[in-house]
């Protein structure tokens, strides 16, 4: 093993530590809160659902330019997306998401589900 | 090499960089958004035996063929400031700390860079900067397929070098 190859692995792992740790940090800061859950199509928030107050599931088909779509699904607790027609599908691929601060992106299509805390203007001003 | 032989060589790499990475987009993957990053073997190969400038001409060519194949101009942008990151991060570490670094760490920390350059780009498109929670598993993946393709870029230079060599006497002569 070289000197820079020391380094490199050094560097490696004290980011991997930093950016667990923040990840750590980031869950519990939003645990113990409501699970309210937003589908954001190009910045502009269109559902807002609070997960604990589902009891039927329900889907929606979020449509978007040239025939793009995502049906996302709610559950009891939970949502996802189910189906899309975008080229990568790691939307779909991402699975369920429950835990408040979880996020699913559709890249292609510009639609995000994420999972915030309680209802808060905050949002608003921090960005 | 003279110049016709180049061009030859860079656009028989485009092509191979440009199929492996169609290809590799068809490969399940453990979790969303992480890629095996196999088109990198090309890029580095082509950074350590033919340069720089042409391991950047690679990589802006392979992008932009690989999205008229498959995606838009999301896509394209997403994978276009990854790879340049990538690779000049890449040729920053070849060009200055050659001798005192292997291969495979130049190419985990292109890969580590390719995550974070493609976060980047997600975070400002989607306008949330959230989607960061996503490294630790991409730096891990960085990490494990950066080194392979570190190895795998070792054998290629390992069974070029003789070419090479012919390449070299040929010239002289």
């Amino acid at each position: 093993m070289k000197k820079g190859d020391k380094i490199v692995l050094m560097t490696v792992l004290a980011l991997l530590v930093v950016s667990f740790l923040s990840v750590i940090i980031y869950r519990i800061s939003y645990k113990g809160k409501a699970l309210n859950a937003k589908i954001i199509q190009n910045q502009k928030v269109l559902v807002e659902v609070d997960l604990e107050k589902i009891d039927e599931p329900k889907e929606w088909m979020v449509k978007g330019e040239e025939g793009h779509y995502n049906i996302i699904r709610v559950e009891k607790g939970r949502i996802r997306f189910i189906e899309a027609n975008c080229p990568d599908l790691v939307c779909v691929h991402t699975g369920w998401l429950s835990q408040p601060g979880d996020i699913a992106v559709c890249m292609p299509h510009n639609v995000l589900v994420k999972i915030e805390g309680e209802k808060e203007e905050l949002d608003e001003i921090s960005y | 090499m003279n110049k016709t032989k180049k061009m030859f060589f860079l656009s028989l790499l485009v092509g191979m960089a440009v199929v492996i990475h169609i290809i590799e987009g068809q490969i399940p993957v453990l979790f969303p958004g992480v890629k095996l990053g196999l088109a990198n073997i090309i890029s580095l190969f082509a950074l350590l035996v033919l340069g720089w400038k042409e391991a950047l001409v690679i990589v802006v060519l392979r992008t932009i063929i690989s999205s008229i194949y498959g995606g838009g101009f999301s896509v394209f942008l997403f994978s276009i400031v990854g790879g340049l990151l990538s690779n000049i991060v890449m040729i920053i570490l070849y060009k200055f700390f050659k001798d005192g670094i292997s291969i495979s760490s130049i190419s985990v920390c292109g890969a580590i860079f390719h995550n974070i350059g493609q976060l980047f780009v997600a975070a400002v498109y989607i306008q949330d900067f959230k989607i960061y929670i996503y490294l630790p598993v991409l730096l891990i993946s960085g990490v494990i397929t950066g080194f392979f393709v570190g190895v795998s870029v070792k054998f290629l230079c390992y069974h070029f070098k003789d070419m090479f060599a012919k390449e070299r006497r040929r010239d002289d002569l």
